[in-house]
């Protein structure tokens, strides 16, 4: 019978450990067939073991099972009596778990229903359920199944890019702990009976002593573990996450980071959807906002092009390289701008405007690529971050590029952006097309122009995906794609006719309905276009192939004007307010002179390398804990300042000398006013030399009468001399406030004290003096003492509401079960 | 126990007058027994008390010699009793004899009827004879033929017995034990206050020399002094604490009873008179705890083999108690400092 309530306990916990994964679908029939396995395996697990069968028996009950409950949630139709397995069921799985990759690959959390995850879901769930099982039951190792449990667990941790609900996990400890004190409790069964603490047997319908301290201490222990976490700042954003993009970051699992998703598929799939998602909302001062980028593809493979190795980056909170003036033929201005991204742009890469120079206000930990301008990150999403950009615009003039040289061919740049597969169809397209063209512009120029709608070249979004070579033959033969194909089909030219190229993802400058200085882009925005490199002078620049009327928000310039408009209107329709291309770069537009300026001295503290924060809050924190480890002295000071200025008080109406035989002379008050006031005054002295006394470390004895007390400190040699004499009077004081019909009226009490304080201080060791003066054990144990108390008020009064709700509890109706 | 009234006790003394005349009875005393001045103050203490004194001790420490020096002090009736195995109840209490000239049974007073009654070697006689002194020792009376006879005041028993010498000896009940206030060890003389004795004790007895300071008149006056010494509530409050951790220790078949709480404050209070205070300290408790309550409590028999005698386990309870916690104090103390109406004052206090 035990065995059997194990096992339910070992299925429960399963369960209770899988709620985790309710984080990352959107519904929850996938809990439904997880319980269902779960449940038939463990039925399995009890059947088999009733049977006295042994452990390679269990096991292989429970395989079997799960395989029939895989068979049956999961049919391909070929199974016989639609529960035995097939061969063909086999390969169905298989399928499915192709499936589960794919929608891995191209789902992001949460997850719709997919037969796949699901399969898979049930699957782990179910494998999990026969370890648990195992592990606690049979193997009698329940603290082992906690392994399993975690595994589960780890998914979502994996899976979300920021920090997890604290929930899942909460009802997760529970099961696992639950588990734990299941197995102990029924040890002890085994050993013998259980007692309460007075010496009964436990009733049946009594919580088990021994299960109730599991759970206070489980309690205990899961609060801890949930709010230390949150208690401990940037544990959950900064510790983790640094340690997990250490791993992940420069050099690392290269391709994969940042970029989950396939920009490619992802911007299909973005520009074919019916609706229009806000993605990001842009306030800057810029008057001609550029594209923003957030990705780059730069490898090119006979599958297309896609996101290359990250040779080096940097984490972006230590700042980004500084901007280098490219000086003549190029005209930047520098702006600013406040991006807020929606929670429907959910990726690992940052939008940005290109050439940033400072980004500010992200969360999280996220990186910067240099060679790609881009901001990317392993576990940060950009989902919901608002950030401000501060970056440069730059503006080129066709005459500079005309002037630009060729890159040489040794230049690594050159290397690794004009690698690429031999197509011939493309490579002979490009040769006629910059055939007699000796500046690297005008060959650029000569590619970017033959898309044209001229050459018939027309926009639409009904293409196959793809940039492979086949892809790019298609298209330069169909001559219809949309912004993919156009700066893919371009970069692989412009590579085919020797010149570093890529491709560069964003979006478009919208529909330019701008609200003031702000507008929305929406998924209909994102764009991709291709950057050509014209030496280390020009840097990358960017040209937009992709016819300008089909696109919302296509900018041109005056070095890449719209080729299907009227060649008369070129360089006056060109959108950019530079110079014309006759006039030597270097003069600015009044306007954006006007905008540099004020925009620089605004930004002059931004462009120095902003000043980390941590200084600041770890100097709060010290001043903090200063703060703090300064209460217990202040308090001590406080107490002694009240208590000082009542044992020195002014000397209360006396009256009469010389009462009673012995103690030589004194003051006997008769005012009774007077009298409670020298009391009181004793009292206070009193219990501030006990205090001193524990300050300097000089044992109190609660057996002790004043007297004694006093006669300890002068027979100890503790006091001498004056200080000797004040002991004993505050003793003498004392014992008369307390047992005597009138007090003593000693006056100099606060004189006392300071003597014998003084005398103390001088025979204890520095430490304890230190002590004394910086954290007064005294306090401290007051304190302690307090809080002791406290918790056994507190013990005493949910063991009384606990016996007293006990009285209700329906387990009281149980019979004894028959031991 | 009745108490004589205040007339019959006459008026207290002043502190200056109590002291002159407790310490003219203390140094007579210690003319005879050198170097035993606590103990001797004790005895004086026992006695302002109104209680009795049983002095326990090795032969030839000088028990018979303490009770007889202070029975010389004092200038009042004083008889002695020595027990032996052979001594009548009657002889203790009196009898009622034929008159033939009268016709008439007459009492003749027995030894008890004094002042001062020393008893020497009391556990000597028998259980019958020992129960002669129950009555008169607790309720200052003697009844003998259905008469009952009024004792004087001041009226104490001191007893001595030798605890080593068990043979031919009946130990003395429970119910006698607790009737004396309190047992106290003579102990040997340290080896100046032996040396001295040499000279003085070598040619004559300075007993025989010795001449009354005092009479029961004073000794009256005094012990109307001693009962008006004031105890606080705390002290009260730790004199019960004292007595009830007797009868809770585990060491102990039986605790202290009743009547010694209230001989202890009444000893204590003797004790605080004599060191000139007007008021007990928990400090006189803690000096009198071990005399007073160690010959009235039983250990058990664990503690018997362990080899716990009385004196340390009350001694151990006296270290282990604390002090009644300050809240506890009495409320006079706790008033507040304006002072009130409730505040109790005395008015003979001046």
């Amino acid at each position: 019978m035990r065995d059997r309530h194990l096992g339910f306990v070992a299925a429960a916990a399963t369960l209770l450990a899988a709620a985790p994964l309710s984080t990352i679908f959107e519904r929850w029939t996938w809990l439904i067939q997880c319980a269902v396995a779960v449940a038939l395996v463990a039925g399995a697990a009890t059947l088999a073991r009733s049977l006295r069968a042994p452990l390679w028996a269990q096991l292989l009950g429970m395989v079997a099972t799960l395989t029939l409950v895989l068979t049956l949630m999961f049919s391909s139709g070929e199974e016989l009596l639609a529960i035995i397995p097939m061969p063909g069921t086999f390969a169905h799985f298989g399928q499915l778990m192709n499936f589960a990759v794919d929608d891995m690959r191209s789902y992001g959390v949460p997850v719709p229903d997919r037969v796949g995850l699901q399969f898979l879901t049930v699957l782990g769930v179910g494998s999990v359920a026969i370890l648990v099982d195992l592990l606690t039951v049979a193997l009698r190792r329940p603290a082992l199944a906690g392994l399993p449990m975690l595994a589960i667990y780890s998914v979502p941790v994996a899976v979300y890019t920021d920090s997890v609900h604290p929930l899942p996990f909460v009802i997760g400890a529970v099961g696992f702990l639950w588990l734990l004190v299941a197995d102990n409790v029924d040890r002890v069964r085994r050993f013998g009976r259980r007692f309460t603490g007075d010496g009964r047997d436990v009733d049946v319908w009594e919580p088990s002593p021994l299960a109730a301290a599991g759970r206070r201490l489980a309690v205990v222990g899961v609060a801890l573990a949930v709010l230390l976490p949150l208690a401990v700042p940037g544990m959950t954003s900064g510790l983790l996450a640094n340690f997990g993009a250490g791993g992940s970051g420069p050099g690392g699992n290269g391709r994969g980071t940042g970029g989950r998703v396939d920009l490619f598929a992802n911007l299909s799939g973005e520009l074919k959807q019916t609706d229009d998602r806000e993605m990001v909302k842009v306030t800057t001062n810029d008057d001609r906002p550029q594209y923003i980028r957030f990705g780059v593809a730069d490898e090119l493979t006979n599958d297309g092009f896609r996101s290359g190795r990250r040779a080096a980056s940097s984490p972006l909170k230590d700042g980004l390289p500084p901007f280098q003036d490219p000086g003549a033929g190029v005209n930047t201005g520098r702006f600013r701008a406040t991006l807020e991204v929606t929670e429907d742009f959910d990726m690992g890469l940052l939008p940005i405007y290109a050439t940033p120079v400072a980004i500010e206000n992200f969360k999280g930990t996220w990186f910067y690529d240099p060679n790609q301008q881009v901001v990317f990150a392993s576990r940060s999403s950009a989902r919901k971050q608002k950030y401000t950009v501060e970056y440069i615009r730059a503006s080129y003039t066709a005459s500079a590029l005309r002037q630009a040289d060729p890159v040489p061919q040794q230049d690594p740049m050159v290397e690794q952006y004009t690698a690429m597969p031999r197509n011939q169809q493309v490579q002979e397209r490009v040769d006629e097309l910059v055939q007699g063209k000796s500046t690297p512009y005008e060959r650029v120029r000569a590619i970017y122009d033959f898309f044209s709608v001229k050459n018939g070249f027309s926009y639409s979004l009904q293409t196959e995906g793809g940039t492979g070579g086949n892809a790019i033959v298609d298209f330069l033969t169909n001559r219809r794609g949309f912004c993919q194909q156009y700066a893919a089909a371009m970069a692989w030219m412009v590579r085919a006719a020797g010149i570093p190229a890529r491709v560069a993802f964003g979006f478009s400058s919208g529909s330019n309905r701008r609200d003031g200085d702000s507008f929305t882009l929406t998924n209909k925005n994102l764009h991709a276009w291709t950057e050509v490199y014209f030496g280390p002078r020009f840097g990358w620049v960017p040209f937009d192939a992709t016819p300008a009327a089909s696109v919302a928000g296509s900018i041109r310039s005056d070095y890449a004007p719209d080729v299907d408009a009227t060649p008369e209107v070129e360089p006056s329709t060109s959108t950019s307010a530079g110079p014309a291309p006759n006039v030597p770069g270097g003069t600015v537009g009044p306007q954006d002179d006007t905008n540099d300026s004020a925009d620089l001295g605004a930004g002059v503290g931004s462009t120095t390398p902003t000043t980390p924060r941590w200084p600041w809050f770890t100097i709060g924190a010290v001043i903090l804990l200063l703060a703090l480890l300064a209460v217990p002295a202040l308090r001590r000071s406080l107490l002694r300042r009240q208590r000082q200025s009542a044992g020195g008080g002014a000397p209360a109406a006396a009256a009469g000398a010389g009462g009673g035989p012995g103690d030589g002379p004194r003051i006997v008050v008769t005012d009774v006013a007077a009298a409670g006031r020298a009391r009181e005054d004793a009292h206070a002295a009193w219990a501030e030399l006990l205090d001193t006394m524990v300050d300097y470390r000089v044992p109190i004895d609660l057996t002790e009468t004043p007297r004694a007390t006093a006669d300890r400190l002068v027979r100890g040699g503790l006091v001498d001399g004056s200080s000797a004499e004040a002991a004993r009077l505050l003793g003498r004081a004392e014992e008369r406030a307390r047992y005597a019909r009138d007090p003593l009226q000693a006056g100099r009490l606060g004189e006392g004290l300071r003597a014998v304080r003084k005398a103390l201080a001088s025979r204890a060791n520095r430490r304890t003096r230190l002590a004394a003066r910086l954290l007064p054990p005294s306090v401290l144990l007051r304190w302690r003492q307090a809080i002791v108390e406290s918790s056994i008020r507190t013990v005493l009064t949910s063991g009384r509401m606990r016996d007293g709700l006990l009285r209700w509890s329906p387990r009281r109706l149980l019979t004894r079960p028959s031991r | 126990m009745t108490q004589p009234s205040w007339d019959q006790l006459g008026g207290p003394l002043s502190g200056t007058e109590f002291r002159a005349a407790s310490d003219a009875i203390v140094a007579n005393i210690e003319q005879v027994i050198e170097g035993k001045t606590a103990t001797v103050r004790l005895a004086l203490a026992v006695l302002l008390a109104e209680g009795h004194l049983l002095i326990e001790d090795v032969p030839g420490v000088g028990k018979t010699k303490l009770a007889k020096a202070m029975a010389r002090s004092i200038d009042c009736s004083v008889r002695r009793i020595q027990f032996t195995p052979d001594l009548l109840p009657s002889d203790v209490t009196g009898v009622s004899v034929y008159n033939q000239e009268t016709h008439d049974f007459e009492f003749k007073p027995g030894a008890v009827f004094a002042n001062l009654v020393v008893g020497d070697e009391i556990n000597r006689a028998s259980p019958k004879t020992q129960s002669a002194l129950l009555e008169s020792m607790e309720e200052r009376q003697v009844t003998v033929d259905g008469t009952t006879y009024e004792l004087q005041t001041p009226f104490m028993v001191i007893a001595t017995q030798n605890p080593i010498e068990m043979e031919g000896t009946y130990p003395l009940p429970e119910a006698q034990r607790d009737r004396f206030t309190a047992r106290i060890a003579m102990g040997y003389p340290d080896p100046g206050a032996e040396l001295a004795m040499l000279d003085v004790h070598g040619t004559s007895d300075p007993i025989v020399a010795l001449k009354p300071v005092s009479d029961a008149s004073t000794v009256r006056r005094l012990i109307a002094t001693v009962r008006e010494v004031h105890v606080a509530d705390a002290v009260k409050q730790y004199a019960v604490n004292l007595v009830t951790a007797t009868r809770e220790a585990p060491d102990l078949r039986l605790g202290a009873s009743p009547r010694s709480t209230l001989q202890l404050l009444r000893t204590a209070r003797a004790v605080a008179a004599l060191e000139g205070r007007d008021y007990v300290l928990p400090d006189d408790l803690q000096t009198l705890a071990v005399p007073v309550m160690a010959h009235r409590i039983i250990p058990t028999a664990d503690a018997q083999l362990a080899r716990r005698t009385t004196d340390a386990i009350i001694a151990d309870i006296v270290h282990r108690l604390p002090l009644p916690h300050e809240r506890q104090r009495s409320p006079y103390d706790n008033r507040p400092p304006a002072g009130d109406g409730r505040a109790q004052y005395d008015p003979r206090r001046g």
